[in-house]
C-alpha cells in the first residue's frame, strides 16, 4: 500500500521551546502528484517541509520520502529530493549556466553529464537568452525560474517548492505556473503557498494547516465541498477561522 | 569532488567582486609605493628601517592577508544571510565540503596575493637600487603559512559568528591591530613597554616578525615567533571550524 506514496508522515511533531510549530500531523502524498500545503503565516507549512528535507529535526514522529526515513536515512532523502526555497538563493556572481552546473555537480554529475543536464534545463526553462548573465543581474522572475531549474537539475523524485511565486508580479507568476504545470506527473511536488488561486490552479491535492495541525485535506473541489464555499479562498478562510459548516 | 565544486564557486564569488581586487591587491601595492617614497624622504640618521623594502615587502604581504580575511568573512556571512547555505544543507554536501570550500579558495587567493606583492616588491627594489634575495623571499612564503591560517581562521570565525553587516566592522579591528601592534606599520620593539607587552601577547606581531626575519636572511631568529603564530593559528582555525559546525547544526535544529 505504502509503495504508492512518495511521502508518508506519521505523527510528525516539531517544538521550538514551548511553542508547538507542528502538532503530530499524519498524512500521505501520492507519487507523481502536486500537493499543496496552505496556511497563514506561522501555520507550520515551512517547518513541515523543512523536516521532510532534513533541514529541521522532528521533536517526535517519523516521515518517509520515497521509502527513506528522514530520521535514519537522510542522505538518501537528500540525494533523491531537491528544494527551491522562499528566498531566491542563487550564487549571485555566478552566471546562470555556472549556477546550474554547480548544482548538477554537487548532486554527483560528472562534467559530461552536467553539461547535458545544464543544456536540458536551459532549454526547458527558456534560459538561453540569460545563460551567460550573472544571476544577480536577473529580474526577480528570472531568478526564481533559475532557482527552480537549479532544484530540478538533479532530476529529483520529490521536489519541494516553498512559496515559489512570492514577490513576483502577476505575469512572472503566471509564467512560473506554466513551468510548474509542465512538471506535473513527472515527479512528486510539494508546494507551499499563500496564493489560493495558485493552489487551485496547480494542485492535485491540498492540505490546510492551522496552528501546526492539518484542518482539512482533499482536492480543491473537495475542500470547497467540505466548507460549502464557492471558491478556495472563502473555503480557506472559513477553515482557518474555524467556521466551516 | 563536492568540496572542489564548492571551492570553485567560492573562488569565483570572491574574484568577481571588484572590491576584492581593490583591497587585496590595489591597496597593499599603493601602500608599498607610498611607503617606499616616505622611506626615501626619511634621513638615514633617523635609523628607521621599517619602511625599507626588505621590511616593507613582507609587511605588505601580511597586510594583504588581512583583506583575504575580510573577504572570506564577508563571503561566509553573506552566504549564511542569503539562505544560500540553507539550500545547500538540503543537498548531499557534508560538513567537510563546506569547510574545505571556504578554506581552499582563501589559501589560493592568499598565495596569489603574496606572489603579486613580492613581484611588485622586486620591481620597486630594482627601481630604488635596493635588493631582495629571492631565496629569502621564497622562504618567507613558507613562513607566511601560519599567518595565512591565522587570518583565514579569523575570517571564518567572524563570518560564522556575525552577520554580513557587522562582520566587516569586527574584521577592521583585526586589520588595525595587525597594522599597529602587529608591526606592519610600526616598529613595535621601539615602543614603550605597554604597547610592547600588548603586541607580544597577540599573534600578529609574531607572524610579522617571522616573515620579516626570513626576508632579512635571519630565518633562525624566526623559529620561535613562527611556532607562536602556528599555535595561535591552529587554535583560531579549530575554533572557527567548531563555530561553523555549530552554526550548521543550529540551522538544522
Amino acid at each position: 500500500m505504502e509503495e504508492e506514496f512518495a511521502i508518508v508522515l506519521k505523527d510528525l511533531r516539531k517544538e521550538f521551546g514551548s511553542k508547538v510549530a507542528v502538532n503530530n500531523i499524519s498524512f500521505n502524498i501520492k507519487k507523481g502528484k502536486l500537493f499543496s500545503l496552505l496556511g497563514v503565516n506561522g501555520a507550520g507549512k515551512t517547518t513541515t517541509i523543512r523536516m521532510l528535507m532534513g533541514l529541521s529535526k522532528p521533536t517526535s514522529g517519523e516521515a518517509q520520502v520515497m521509502g527513506h526515513s528522514i530520521l535514519t536515512d537522510l542522505s538518501a532523502v537528500k540525494q533523491i529530493s531537491n528544494f527551491s526555497p522562499q528566498e531566491t538563493s542563487v550564487a549571485p556572481n555566478l552566471t546562470v549556466r555556472e549556477n546550474l552546473e554547480f548544482f548538477a555537480k554537487i548532486y554527483g554529475a560528472d562534467k559530461e553529464k552536467a553539461n547535458g543536464l545544464v543544456k536540458d534545463m536551459i532549454e526547458k526553462f527558456s534560459l538561453g537568452e540569460v545563460e551567460n548573465s550573472k544571476a544577480k543581474t536577473l529580474s526577480g522572475g528570472w531568478q526564481r525560474r533559475l532557482s527552480i531549474a537549479m532544484a530540478l537539475i538533479s532530476s529529483p523524485e520529490v521536489l519541494f517548492l516553498d512559496e515559489p511565486t512570492l514577490g513576483l508580479d502577476v505575469l512572472a507568476r503566471r509564467e512560473l505556473w506554466h513551468v510548474i504545470e509542465k512538471l506535473k506527473g513527472s515527479m512528486t511536488i510539494v508546494l507551499t503557498t499563500h496564493y489560493m488561486e495558485e493552489a487551485e490552479a496547480l494542485s492535485d491535492e491540498i492540505a490546510i494547516m492551522v496552528g501546526g495541525e492539518i484542518k482539512a485535506m482533499g482536492t480543491p473541489d473537495e475542500i470547497k465541498q467540505i466548507t460549502g464555499k464557492e471558491n478556495l479562498e472563502e473555503a480557506f478562510i472559513s477553515i482557518a477561522e474555524g467556521t466551516e459548516k | 569532488m563536492r568540496s572542489i565544486e564548492f571551492s570553485k564557486r567560492t573562488t569565483k564569488e570572491i574574484l568577481r567582486d571588484p572590491l576584492s581586487y581593490i583591497f587585496c591587491l590595489g591597496f597593499p601595492l599603493i601602500m608599498l609605493i607610498i611607503m617606499t617614497v616616505v622611506d626615501r624622504s626619511i634621513p638615514k640618521e633617523a635609523g628607521m628601517t621599517i619602511f625599507k623594502i626588505q621590511s616593507l615587502a613582507p609587511g605588505m604581504a601580511v597586510f594583504g592577508l588581512t583583506f583575504v580575511m575580510l573577504f572570506t568573512c564577508i563571503q561566509f556571512s553573506k552566504d549564511r544571510s542569503t539562505a544560500f547555505l540553507t539550500r545547500l544543507y538540503a543537498s548531499p554536501m557534508k560538513s567537510v565540503d563546506y569547510i574545505l570550500g571556504y578554506t581552499v579558495p582563501s589559501i589560493i587567493l592568499a598565495l596569489i596575493q603574496i606572489a603579486i606583492t613580492y613581484v611588485c616588491s622586486f620591481v620597486v627594489a630594482a627601481i630604488i637600487g635596493e635588493s631582495l634575495k629571492p631565496l629569502n623571499v621564497l622562504l618567507s612564503i613558507v613562513y607566511l603559512f601560519p599567518s595565512i591560517l591565522l587570518y583565514l581562521g579569523f575570517g571564518l570565525l567572524f563570518g560564522g559568528l556575525l552577520n554580513d553587516k557587522s562582520a566587516p566592522g569586527v574584521c577592521s579591528i583585526v586589520i588595525t591591530l595587525s597594522c599597529m601592534v602587529g608591526g606592519i606599520w610600526m616598529d613595535v620593539d621601539s615602543m614603550g613597554s605597554a604597547i610592547k607587552n600588548l603586541s607580544h601577547s597577540l599573534p600578529f606581531y609574531h607572524g610579522m616578525k617571522a616573515v620579516r626575519m626570513a626576508v632579512l636572511g635571519e630565518p633562525g631568529d624566526a623559529l620561535k615567533p613562527l611556532l607562536i603564530t602556528l599555535a595561535y593559528a591552529t587554535v583560531i582555525y579549530i575554533l572557527a571550524i567548531i563555530v561553523m559546525r555549530g552554526k550548521m547544526k543550529k540551522d538544522v535544529r
